[in-house]
């Protein structure tokens, strides 16, 4: 088992090297991108402009998204700020395990969806963000909140957040984009017009690419989060409250819900303390075989819960 | 071969600078963890009495509750004064004490199970006292930290080596009830809702 520092510096490295990655990656597909269309529009080939291009596009974009991965993150799941009137138990249950655990208090999210679920995003202790749905703060009792709150604060303490945020942003965003680039290059099939159907060939191509990356791109995720995180928030979460009874409930709780969250996609759904796609809650885990388990980036919630009753 | 015994050396240097800050950032955030248990007895003290005049009315006969909310700001605000760890910590769980009984009496008593500001009286001492029991919390932690650290090897060098002494912490006296288990208390609790 690692200590803390070691965890710590763990995900310090991992993020490091996924920042390179991406850097990397902008750099060399804006420079592939800009020298075809540069041939395209009857430019010459090769020489600097391109290069400084794609210098000046992937480092706004790497530095975009590392310093601003919370935010876009919160936007994508539509999420607002909490206050003190609507969300009051949600704050205090927040700011009293921040004392326990010895954390300044990170910034407090609500996404107005009745599936309960939460997620930790932000960069470091001093800008961490928890965020939790309106299902949550409705279906839990105040001792099933602190549990959930506590496991949250975990990862902020482990700088889980770091890593999985900037993993969303950089490594998610592009299976998103190829998402989108093959919808479109489907739905743009049927026009045929000369001048469209260019640019339709393109955009197909783009497409194709994508969906090919995709599913490295998903496997990537999974490689660079590893399910052991979800345990150790987990344990994290009984060392500040000091009893496992409230997460177990809020785990059962939040698993067995039906609900599905609109707000998560491929790339946040990582993020949250529960799968929120509901492909491994507790009915239906006994018949889903071990090979769909391996691509899960969560553990399944029995496991976890075992786990945690060894615990108490 | 110079270059090795100088890079050993360097590591050495680095690995008793980190572990000599580590001693000395622990002992800056344990003092800062007792002046928030201080800080937090000091809100419970501000708050008493606003809970108490908006409840007065409905707690009319409830005395007995009544006189414990106004002897635990008391011996709260006595504790702060004198400025003693252990003091702040005995008077810490005058609250935490308190609630059962506040709890039994609204139990008993069907009018004020159903009235929102006993209820907000409730969820407010208890937050109150969840954040005093958090702030002894976060001082018990890093005093275990400090104390685990300074006894292990390899740490203890660095330690004896800079005389860091063993810290109290929270104090809690070693004989008493609290430390012995009847055989009432072993059995699990019933609860009826």
């Amino acid at each position: 088992m690692k200590n803390i520092y070691e965890v710590r510096l763990a995900n310090k490295i991992k993020s490091t090297i996924i920042v390179v990655l991406f850097f990397l990656f902008v750099l060399i597909s804006v420079y592939f991108i800009s020298q075809a269309l540069g041939i395209y529009l009857g430019y010459k080939p090769g020489g600097f402009g391109f290069l400084g291009l794609a210098l000046i596009v992937s480092g706004i974009s790497t530095f975009i998204s590392y310093y601003f991965s919370d935010k876009i993150v919160l936007g994508i799941s539509g999420a607002r700020l909490a206050t003190n009137k609507e969300d009051k138990l949600f704050m205090s249950v927040a700011e009293n395990l921040c004392i326990g655990a010895g954390l300044p208090k990170p910034k407090l999210y609500i996404i107005e969806d009745s599936a309960p679920n939460a997620f930790a995003t932000g960069r470091d202790h001093k800008h961490s963000v928890i965020c939790i749905t309106t299902g949550l703060s409705d279906k839990l009792t105040r001792t099933e909140l602190e549990g959930v709150i506590a496991h949250e604060l975990t990862h902020v303490k482990n700088l889980d957040i770091r890593l999985m945020s900037i993993v969303s942003v950089m490594v998610g965003l592009i299976a998103l984009l190829g998402d989108w680039f093959f919808r479109i290059s489907w739905h743009g099939r049927s026009r045929d017009n000369d001048d469209k159907n260019q640019l339709g060939a393109v955009i197909l191509i783009l497409g194709i690419i994508f969906a090919i990356l995709s599913p490295i791109i998903a496997k990537l995720i999974q490689l660079a989060i590893s399910r052991r995180r979800e345990f150790m928030a987990d344990a994290g979460s009984v060392e500040i409250t000091r009893q496992p009874d409230g997460l177990i409930s809020a785990l059962k709780k939040i698993s067995s819900d039906t609900e599905a969250l609109e707000a998560a996609n491929k790339a946040t759904a990582h993020l949250y303390i529960v799968s929120p796609f509901k492909s491994n809650t507790l009915g239906q885990e006994r018949t889903v075989n071990k090979l769909a388990n391996l691509f899960n980036t969560h553990p399944p919630i029995a496991e976890r819960i075992a786990t945690l009753q060894k615990m108490s | 071969m110079i270059y090795v015994v100088i890079g050993i050396i360097l590591v050495l240097v680095f690995w008793v600078i980190s572990t000599y800050n580590f001693f000395v950032s622990s002992k800056t955030r344990i003092k800062a963890s007792i002046q928030e248990i201080g800080n937090q007895l000091k809100r419970q003290t501000d708050l008493i009495p606003n809970l108490e005049s908006s409840a007065k009315g409905y707690l009319k006969h409830e005395k007995g509750v009544f006189e414990l909310l106004t002897s635990a700001r008391k011996q709260i605000a006595g504790a702060i004064e004198s400025g003693d760890v252990n003091k702040m910590a005995k008077a810490s769980s005058a609250i935490s004490d308190l609630l059962p009984k506040l709890t039994i009496a609204v139990e008993d008593n069907p009018e004020l199970k159903a009235d929102t500001v006993i209820n907000k009286l409730i969820d407010e001492l208890r937050d109150t006292s969840d954040k005093v029991m958090y702030s002894r919390r976060l001082l018990i932690d890093l005093t275990a930290d400090y104390n685990v650290k300074r006894v292990s090897v390899p740490s203890s060098f660095v330690a004896s080596v800079f005389k860091f002494d063993e810290l109290k912490g929270l104090e809690t006296a070693e004989t008493g009830d609290h430390v012995t288990v009847s055989s009432d208390e072993m059995k699990s609790p019933k609860v009826n809702l």
